[in-house]
């Protein structure tokens, strides 16, 4: 049980997806401008992440490795189009705001990345904590990125008008410069986050070894 | 042994396809109904919202788009209680993002009734502020991007950043949508017979630039510009008890992105008697079609230097087209003069 909840934590600072692995960053740039938006994008890259580490993990064994990759997009894209046209079904507002970007789901690395990674070579549990962790390290990641971008760039919050009507929204914030800047301040106080938590645990890992990921693509283990 | 692998590998591909495919088709099966109920449920409020009083809508064919890139997709008489409100129609149009659909009401009495964007695909939190419901042109009063069309006249001139307040940052989503918004109203107005509704179907009778003839028939010999990219294509003499009292011509060149049409009527005496611009097919060109504009040339002379800025003043928001209709309306006035003197009309 320590060991699967070591597997979640890992997504949400230690080997965030975003910040670490530096993965899926151009979707995390586009839908960051509004906080529903960053919510939900992560939500739907979280279901989709873990239901393709939970199948792909089941059928691990099943799948020749010379033609994983195919094999691997069929999963993801089914889950991204099953949940496209659920979204659209149920959730008709926030399919629309969302826009192009669900479909963008199939190309987004860290969907790739962490099957590839992690869910091919290890057991069901592991895989689905581990799409569990990186999803909601996603999540947070673009909600964090959102709330500064809106907040400046709008003046809202969830679409709520927070700051006094006489603030001039900073337009840059919306645009993707501002994006980057909020992303480089983000990004450094996480990495100095990450570096106390794992100080005087073990040597600390490269962003070498964390980018050629491991065998078992997992940094506590490394 | 190689091959054999091959296709093993193939079969197994297929198989994963496969079991892919089935699931999808149906969770397409259980959605797609929803889907659709969903889209017209939204179709319908969209109608509703745009004609509030109307008690039903019936489809109709009758309103065509003049333009290639502008698609209507579904047009609907708005019944009232006592007959017909207006026309409502679904419109779908290029934008930043791709393609953005709107629903336009036109009013009987020649005003848009109100706009709702249906899909926008433009950036988030720029572009795409045009289908939010809290983004404000006007904090003030609480207007919306599409909510500034309502009651809006449709012989206004529908230019962004003049009289259409734009969207922060997202000027091309603020005009593409201005654009469609104008198409329908065009295309509607021509339907409920507004008349007066856009400019471009002015008169185009010789008559109105040549009011000093009192009969008006067309040139024998019709008048030739030497100015390149100047083509007149109709000539018309006004003669008055038989005698030649001018003539008129209507003439097309390029202009800023588009091209403008003139009607220039010019005296034997070489002044101009009457100018309209008919039409301006610029990204930016509408102001110039006021009447105001074209009346400036009004009893200026042919030979005299005509320029936006000295002695024309330009359309405000269009100068470009301006000056491309002034150098127009100076070269047909010309190629008039030298028609008149060279006589044979």
């Amino acid at each position: 049980m320590k060991r699967l909840f070591g597997v979640f934590v890992n997504g949400l600072i230690v080997e965030n997806p975003l910040f670490i692995i530096m993965i899926g960053l151009c979707s995390s740039m586009a839908v960051t401008t509004t906080v529903a938006n960053g919510i939900g994008m992560g939500v739907a890259l979280t279901f989709v992440l873990l239901m393709s580490e939970f199948i792909i993990s089941l059928f691990r064994n099943l799948i020749p490795d010379s033609i994983r990759m195919p094999i691997f997009l069929i999963v993801i894209a089914a889950f991204t189009t099953i949940m496209d046209l659920e979204m659209q079904a149920y959730f008709p507002v926030l399919s629309k705001s969302m826009g192009v970007f669900i479909p963008l789901v199939v190309v987004n690395c860290i969907v790739m990345g962490r099957v590839e990674a992690f869910s091919s070579k290890q057991p069901v549990l592991d895989a689905v904590f581990d799409g569990f962790g990186m999803g909601i390290g996603y999540t947070w990641v673009l909600i964090a990125l959102a709330v500064v971008r809106e907040l400046l760039g709008n003046g809202t919050l969830l679409g709520r008008q927070i700051m006094p009507l006489s603030f001039t929204p900073m337009i840059f914030f919306i645009l993707p410069p501002g994006g980057f800047l909020v992303f480089a301040l983000w990004m450094a106080a996480s990495n100095d986050l990450r570096r106390r938590l794992l100080a005087g645990r073990k040597p600390e890992p490269t962003q070498d070894s964390c980018c050629t990921l491991p065998d078992n693509g997992s940094a506590e283990k490394a | 042994m190689k091959r054999w692998q091959m296709i093993k590998l193939g079969l197994i591909l297929a198989v994963y396809t496969i079991v892919g495919c089935v699931g999808l088709a149906f969770v397409y099966n259980s959605t797609s109904k929803t889907i659709a109920q969903r889209q017209e449920a939204d179709l319908q409020a969209g109608l509703r919202e745009v004609f509030p009083k109307a008690t039903g809508f019936t489809p109709t064919d009758t309103v065509k788009s003049a333009s290639p890139t502008i698609v209507f997709d579904a047009a609907y008489t708005a019944n009232g209680p006592s007959g017909s409100l207006g026309i409502a129609v679904k419109v779908h149009g290029p934008s930043y993002g791709g393609p953005t659909t709107l629903i336009v009401g036109v009013s009987t009495d020649g005003t848009i009734t109100g706009v709702k964007v249906l899909e926008n695909k433009d950036t988030p939190g720029l572009g795409a502020n045009a289908a939010s419901p809290t983004y404000y042109v006007d904090k003030a009063s609480k207007t919306t991007f599409p909510g500034q069309f309502a009651g809006k006249k449709l012989t206004d001139g529908f230019v962004v950043k003049q009289d259409v307040i734009a969207i922060t940052s997202a000027t091309i989503t603020s005009r593409s949508i201005t654009n469609l918004v104008q198409a329908v109203g065009k295309a509607a107005s021509e339907v409920l017979g507004i008349g007066g509704s856009s400019p471009s179907t002015s008169s185009q009778d010789p008559r109105a630039v040549l009011p000093t003839a009192d009969t008006v028939r067309t040139s024998s010999k019709p008048a030739t510009s030497s100015v390149p990219g100047v083509s007149i294509l109709e000539t018309s003499v006004g003669t008055k008890a038989g005698t030649i009292v001018g003539a008129s011509a209507k003439a097309k060149a390029r202009s800023y992105d588009g091209d403008v049409t003139v009607l220039v009527g010019v005296s034997t005496d070489g002044t101009i008697l009457g100018v309209q611009i008919l039409e301006c097919t610029d990204s930016q060109g509408s102001p110039i079609l006021a009447p105001e504009f074209a009346q400036q040339f009004v009893g200026k002379k042919a030979n005299a230097p005509l320029e936006v800025g000295t002695n024309i003043d330009a359309a405000s928001g269009a100068t470009s087209s301006s000056r491309g209709a002034t150098a127009l309306v100076k070269a047909t006035a010309d190629a008039l003069v030298k028609a008149l003197v060279g006589g044979g009309l």
